[in-house]
Formats: C-alpha cells, structure tokens, sequence
C-alpha cells in the first residue's frame, strides 16, 4: 500500500471512533460537574455583588461633598446621595436592624466582621472551585 | 428545547447556544463526540480511567471556552485539541515520558478472521509514537502544533510520526487488504 493510498486510510480510522458502552454514564457525570461549578460561580458572584453592594452602600454613606465650587451638578449628586441614603436607611429599617449605623464605631465593626466573613466564606468556595478544576 | 429537536441541530449551532450558557445544548455535544474524545485519549495511551478523567475535564473546559469556537474546523476537532493537551499537561506532570517501553508484538491481537483494528495496531507503538500519530492523526494538530505541545523538537517529533505511521502501515495494510470486518461507527 503506497503512502498514497495509506494516508487517507488513517485519517479514516482515526476518524471512527466505537461508542462505548457507558456514554450515557459519561454524559451524566459531565453534567453533574456542570451543574456543581454553575452552583459555585453562582455562589461565587452573588457574593462578590453583595460585598460590592454593601462597601457602595458604605460608601455612599460615608461620601462628602465639598463645599465649594457648588454647582447644580454636585446639588444634584449630593440630592441623590441623600436619597439613596434613605433608602438604604429605610431598607436596614425594614429588615429590623434601623439601630444599625454604618457611621459609629459598633456599626463599622459590625460591618467588617461580616466583610470579612464573605471574604472567608468567598475563599473557601475559590479553594473548592480550583480543587475542582 | 426537548432532545429530539437537539438532536437536529448542528454542532456550530449547538456551541453558539452553550456559549450563552446553555447546558444541555452543550450536553447534547457532549453525547455525540464523548465517545470520540475518550477514544482518542484510549489511543493515545491513556487508561479508561485517565481517559475518562481528561475527557471530562476537556468538555468542562470547553463549556466555558464555547464561545472561541466559532465554527472553524469541527467541534470534534476543537475538543480533541483541548483533550489532548490536557492529556499531555497531565502525562508532564507525571513524568510518564521517562521510560519508553516497546510494546511486545507478541502482544498483538489478530481475530480469526484476520482482522486487526486501529486501536490494536496502535499498541504496536512506543508511546511517544503513539501519542504524536494521536495527536497528529486523531485530534489533527500540526507537526509544529505538536512540537510545542510535547516540548519536543519538531524534526523529532516528525521522525515519531513517520516510524509510528510506517508501524501502522505494517500492521494494518495485511488486514485492510484482507478486507477486514469493522465494528466502528462514524
């Protein structure tokens, strides 16, 4: 057989493949995996949203327009920081916790304390994703 | 979308859709070239075991890569580059190149009927030789391709190709004239 004839052979042998036996036991294990990394990006971005979400809100809170060089543009920001302020204000208040002030000692410590638990909590699931992977 | 309708669409089709996150588009990829990218691996050397673990890790990872494959060459060709890479990462890290045993021709099966398929033809190779007519033949990476892959130099990795493929045409060009059975299907 010349090299000829030969290499179109191979690239056909190569080309068929049997199904094997189990092909639907590999399909369900793929999607389990899936499934399981999907659970943990989920995870993994509400997470991070809710610790963007809540140093945004800290922010605003804490954000202080100068005085000077007041213009309608920086009334207008500071109107609307004002705003969001009461209602962030009055989203701690529905959820029970109105006492809850992001601007004194207890309040900021409270608020590290629970950073730092989704920084930790955030970690653990990086450190399971990449065991994973 | 139900399965049957799965079934209809094209592979190109069915990646466009599971790079927007669609799962079970790309499970329906994953059911019709599993067996191919397990099988590639199995030729290249792999046990099922290995084989099977790669292949997943392949598919996982070609789920989140879905959205660089834009339809050039097959969607079996992408997945088996990614299998085979993978296949070769792993193989590095255990440092299986180091002793190369010849297979045993004694080792070689021939059925009654004088049939010998691929996969026992492979086994008449060395394992660099088998890997490099894998990936050259099965997962269609180029000798250069396959040169940075393996770290390998790519007069080497010529020469692999050339004996692995002169070993196959001895084993195979007997049953293929003889006009063998073949249990494959495409």
């Amino acid at each position: 057989m010349s090299a000829d004839e030969f290499d179109p052979m191979i690239e056909r042998l190569f080309a068929q493949s049997p199904r094997l036996a189990d092909e639907a036991l590999f399909l369900a294990t793929v999607q389990a995996s899936m499934e399981k990394r999907s659970r943990w990006r989920t995870l993994a971005l509400t997470g991070a949203g809710l610790v963007g979400g809540v140093l945004a809100v800290r922010e605003g809170v804490n954000f202080n327009f100068s005085a000077d060089g007041e213009t309608t543009l920086t009334q207008g920001v500071r109107t609307a920081a004002a705003t969001a302020q009461g209602a962030a204000q009055s989203g701690l208040e529905g959820l029970g916790v109105g006492s809850f002030d992001l601007m004194d000692g207890s309040g900021m410590m409270a608020f590290w304390i629970v950073a730092g638990a989704l920084v930790a909590v955030l970690a653990a699931g990086l450190v399971k994703l990449s065991q994973d992977v | 979308m139900r399965p049957s309708l799965l079934r209809d669409l094209h592979d190109v089709e069915l990646a466009a859709q599971a790079a927007a996150g669609g799962r079970r588009e790309y499970g329906e990829l994953v059911r019709r070239h599993g067996s191919a990218v397990r099988g590639l691996l199995r030729r290249m050397g792999a046990a099922p075991s290995l084989a099977d673990d790669v292949a997943q890790d392949a598919f996982l990872q070609g789920f989140q890569r879905c959205s660089e494959f834009r339809g050039q060459g097959t969607f079996a060709g992408w997945i088996k580059k990614i299998a085979a890479r993978l296949y070769l990462k792993r193989v590095a890290r255990e440092a299986r190149y180091v002793a190369e045993v010849e297979a045993d021709e004694a080792d070689v099966v021939v059925d009654h009927a004088g049939f010998m398929d691929l996969d026992e033809a492979m086994k008449t190779l060395n394992e660099t030789e088998r890997v490099c007519v894998s990936l050259c033949h099965g997962a269609g990476m180029s000798h250069p391709e396959i040169a940075a892959a393996m770290n390998l130099p790519l007069g080497t990795v010529k020469s692999h190709v050339k004996r692995g493929l002169d070993k196959l045409r001895a084993r195979l060009q007997p049953a293929q004239a003889s006009g063998g059975r073949s249990t494959h299907v495409g």
